[in-house]
């Protein structure tokens, strides 16, 4: 019964636009990751260094720093060394762009924003 | 000779039709004074009067709040971003001091991208984390300065004074000598009641008014009015009616 529950649940979380699901699951999959593609979407011109993104989003960096590099190898960022920093900012890639806006604006919808919890969740597990 | 208006009523004639071009500017002020909408000013009047793109650079403040306050003021930043005109950019003073030291580096790219001829810096006063040393202090700025006016920007750099009223010390002012004009907001008391006071300090290579002006700032921006007429002792922050310094320098002895 738990699991058919379950099941059912999954069905309804999982109802929402493809390319945003899987934008979720692969890229996007904590909350601090959330956080930071809505820093970098509202601040789209920001390279900066992982502290000061730490600083900027009010957290810690070493809460950030995983989720930085990770965010730069599924291409969601770029990871650039400048002199002796290492500094992030939002990759040009116009479809990873694109994909950020239409998550964006999603997430202002309080349905989206139930599922797309579920789903980090679920892969926080 | 060529001038970049600043487009603050006012303030051009006191810099005798406005700043040299590619100049650095630094305009100086306790909190609240009207730096970032001066600042905001000069770059709106730009891309509006002038066809000058301009960028924006924010060690502090989201671009969220300069789109906000442009608003209260009619400006919509928001659709000169749209328009590539204007580039509002929050990044911190080490990273844009190695950007723009490097050839092609990200400033450079959006400079030449938008055809950007102005920028508001805001503020310089967070390069002062970058070193304790005045003189190691006076290169980075030196630097930096000389980087943008590389790339043919007028400049707008706004700096914070903490004294809201009155002198403020600085012990040494490295930075006041690596700029072509230094222009000062103050909070003046007059008759219980706190004024603003602007005076264009120094300004290279042009005569400028010498006058301390009264501004304020209306639902329009910045508007430079008439000097203050009858008192002494503005910048001291508590001036006083001249009649009352004669009558007491000589009527009272």
């Amino acid at each position: 019964m738990e699991e058919k529950e379950l099941d059912l649940t999954g069905r309804l979380m999982a109802d929402m636009n493809p390319q945003l699901l899987e934008f979720l699951q692969t890229k996007v999959n904590t909350f601090v990751k959330w956080d930071l593609v809505r820093f970098f979407h509202d601040n789209p011109h920001t390279t900066d260094t992982a502290n000061n993104i730490a600083r900027y989003a009010g957290r810690g960096v070493e809460t950030i720093h995983v989720e930085l590099a990770e965010l730069a190898r599924d291409g969601v960022l770029e990871k650039n060394q400048l002199g002796d920093m290492t500094v992030y900012s939002l990759a040009p890639d116009r479809h990873i762009r694109d994909l950020l806006e239409q998550f964006v604006k999603a997430s202002d919808d309080r349905q989206f924003r139930v599922k797309a919890i579920y789903h980090i969740i679920r892969g926080t597990r | 000779m060529e001038r970049v208006k600043t487009g603050v009523p006012g303030l051009d004639e006191m810099l005798w039709g406005g700043f040299l071009p590619q100049t650095a500017n630094l305009i100086e002020g306790a909190p609240g004074t009207g730096k970032t909408t001066l600042g905001m000013q000069f770059i709106y009047h730009g891309i509006v009067a002038c066809g000058e793109p301009g960028l924006i650079l924010t060690f502090e403040e989201f671009p969220q709040q300069y789109y906000n306050n442009a608003a209260s003021f009619g400006w919509d930043f928001r659709q000169m971003e749209r328009e590539e005109k204007l580039r509002v950019v929050m990044t911190s003073p080490e990273v844009s001091r190695a950007d723009l030291e490097q050839v092609g580096g990200q400033i450079e790219k959006l400079v030449q991208e938008i055809g950007a001829k102005r920028i508001l810096v805001d503020s310089l006063s967070h390069f002062e984390r970058l070193s304790e040393d005045a003189v190691h202090l006076r290169s980075i700025v030196y630097g930096f300065v000389n980087a943008l006016k590389r790339e043919s920007l007028t400049s707008v750099l706004t700096r914070e004074n903490m004294a809201l009223l009155g002198e403020s010390e600085r012990a040494e002012d490295a930075v006041a000598f690596l700029v072509d004009s230094y222009t000062l907001l103050r909070y003046v008391e007059i008759e219980s009641a706190v004024r603003k006071a602007i005076l264009v300090l120094k300004m290279r290579g042009s005569n400028h008014d010498k006058g301390i002006r009264q501004f304020e700032i209306t639902s329009r921006g910045v508007e430079v009015r008439a000097p203050f007429e009858g008192r002494e002792g503005i910048m001291s922050g508590s001036p006083r009616r001249m009649v009352d310094s004669f009558v007491e320098a000589f009527v009272r002895r």
